[in-house]
């Protein structure tokens, strides 16, 4: 599954205060009752100790290993909740409590198990690995990503300027995409995606890679996406950025819903199981 | 009585739903809506297979140099064997402009079909993260071998023009059937889309299949004509009305009536006729297949 990342930040580097709080407005998006199973092909899972068998059983297992079959994870596990127009929602949990595959889901990029999810708008998804095509120029990927959203040339175009501007990349912009750090794609990515103001807009540890302006700018950026009624997700494990950016957490703990509330007490009930499982 | 209580709360949250204007995720859209958000992204299309068509020779010295040496190298290669060495000319009245238009021709279906099928897989960061009509990927991917195809055809053309004029005389040459290349090559892209396709459905299911695509082609190679008349070397009646009639013998047959000056291949206007209707054919089917899966596409 996706690299998860965990980075220290410096608390002067934060931003300030907490998101202003508006009037919520209707459902944006509606989960009921989601499941989902990952099925991996062409891995098998194995017991930790080997089995005595005859020799032709022996060989029939190996030949098993070799030719895929699959092995089930349940990484959702009957996860409700609705999202209003305007609200910032932060989801943390440990690695593999099924934050990523929740945001996914709603992405339309996993097919659910069971339950049923609704959207307003297409959701766009902002992960972690954010390149669009790798041999060409981030130039070109602006051009491919607007076009791709369903904005025009022209459009493209017109924006181009501000989404160089918002992405920090400078002459950088002219080089082709593999040539980025992590940190650099996923600022294209973000100011690709919010070129067009999104309905829904899930950050899936993207914004971790970033440096403390850019991160300050996609705080300001966020905040204008509630304002246009717009619904925001965001993972990260920096339970401070968190506080600073979201007006609701959500808490994910073995796949389902642990907490879901107010981000104060939220993430200071996180932070004493964590501790509290650190020190088991 | 619990499930009674639960299918009651399932249908007033699709209710709610619906009374806010939220859509369920990962739904196939309508067809008719389907072709207008496709049309409406129609800038889309070009502005990737042009992007691709660049990207394509990136990585070496000779960078675009390659768009042209790769396809002559082909066909000089298979001039060497087929038309020198083996001497499988029989039939042709023009060895190296018949196998030169045969190579380049199948070259660009033949890639056209092994890029398609991997338009899914091959491209899952955009498809993951971006929303977009998936056809958009195998059709762009058709016209970016077109693309490529491009600069290639002019070399096709300069070969088999000076071979006709060396071999046959300079008044075998004609100018003026050349602009049928135009719809003969405009066919081969509907045909060879559609194809890709149906292929990019079932190949981002089934992965294997892409393993396969080369062994298939080559058969596809040498049961189309590409180097050798099919006419002169398959006698069974039933198999060359079979391999004959065939898309991709069309297809050739129609760039040869286009380029050369076969006493074989007369221009036939019947066999246009076949070509457009295999390419419409083609297409449609391979676009109502593709459609089908939409929902499922770089879903894992």
């Amino acid at each position: 599954m996706d690299d998860e990342f965990d980075y220290e930040i410096d608390p002067e580097d934060l931003p300030q205060g907490t998101p202003t709080r508006g009037e919520l407005g209707a459902p944006s998006v509606m989960v009921n009752d989601l499941h989902v199973t990952y099925k991996v092909v062409g891995a098998r899972k194995r017991g930790a100790t080997p089995v005595k068998d005859n020799m032709l059983r022996k060989f029939l297992r190996r030949g098993k290993n070799l030719t895929g079959g699959y092995t089930e994870i349940k990484a959702v596990q009957g996860v409700s909740f609705t999202a209003r127009h305007g609200e910032s929602i932060g989801v943390i949990g440990t690695n593999g409590s099924g934050k990523s595959t929740l945001l996914k889901a709603i992405a339309g990029l996993l097919q659910p198990s069971q339950g049923e999810i609704y959207v307003s708008g297409i959701p766009s998804l902002l992960g972690v690995s954010a390149v669009l095509m790798r041999d060409l120029t981030g130039e070109r990927n602006i051009m491919i990503g607007g076009l791709a959203l369903g904005l025009t040339r022209q459009e493209v175009e017109d924006r181009f300027d501000e989404i160089v501007e918002f992405s920090g990349l400078g002459d950088a912009i002219y080089l082709p995409m593999k040539t980025y750090s992590a940190g650099m794609g996923a600022r294209l990515r973000f100011a690709i995606s919010t070129a067009a103001t999104p309905d829904v807009l899930m950050v899936d540890e993207a914004l971790a890679t970033g440096d403390a302006a850019f991160r300050e700018r996609s705080r300001e950026r966020i905040d204008e996406i509630r304002q246009h009624a717009g619904t925001v997700f965001i993972v990260a494990h920096s339970l401070a950025s968190i506080k600073a950016m979201c007006t609701r957490v959500i808490w994910m703990d073995k796949g389902v819903i642990k907490m879901d509330g107010d981000p104060q007490k939220v993430t200071a009930a996180y932070r004493k199981y964590t501790k509290d499982s650190a020190t088991k | 009585m619990v499930l009674v209580k639960e299918r009651q709360l399932a249908v007033s949250i699709s209710e709610q739903a619906a009374q806010h204007g939220l859509h369920p995720v990962g739904v196939r859209p309508k067809f008719g809506e389907y072709i207008k958000a496709i049309i409406k992204r129609r800038e889309f299309i070009t502005v990737l297979a042009s992007s691709k068509a660049q990207a394509e020779n990136q990585n070496t010295y000779l960078g675009q140099i390659w768009a042209i040496l790769t396809p002559l190298l082909n066909s000089m290669v298979y001039v060497l064997i087929f038309g020198i060495l083996l001497k499988t000319r029989d039939g042709m009245d023009n060895v190296i402009g018949y196998i030169v238009v045969g190579t380049f021709i199948y070259g660009f279906f033949s890639s056209t079909v092994t890029s398609s099928a991997k338009s899914i897989s091959g491209n899952l960061k955009l498809v993951q993260s971006l929303q977009f009509p998936r056809a958009i990927l195998p059709i762009s991917i058709a016209m970016k071998e077109m693309f490529v195809l491009l600069p290639g055809l002019v070399i096709m053309m300069v070969i088999s023009q000076i071979a006709i004029g060396v071999i046959q005389g300079s008044e075998a040459i004609h100018p003026e059937r050349w602009l049928l290349l135009i719809p003969a090559l405009v066919m081969l892209f509907l045909f060879s889309s559609g194809v890709g396709m149906i292929l990019a459905r079932y190949a981002s299911r089934i992965p294997d299949i892409n393993n396969t695509l080369p062994f298939i082609l080559r058969i596809g190679m040498y049961a189309s004509g590409v180097i050798f008349s099919i006419d002169r070397w398959v006698e069974h009646p039933v198999l060359q009305a079979i391999m004959s009639y065939q898309p991709v013998a069309v297809f050739l047959n129609l760039a040869r009536q286009a380029v050369l000056a076969e006493s074989n291949i007369p221009l036939d206007w019947s066999k246009w006729a076949l070509g457009l209707g295999w390419a419409l054919v083609f297409f449609i089917i391979g676009f109502v297949t593709f459609w089908k899966d939409e929902a499922r596409y770089g879903r894992e």
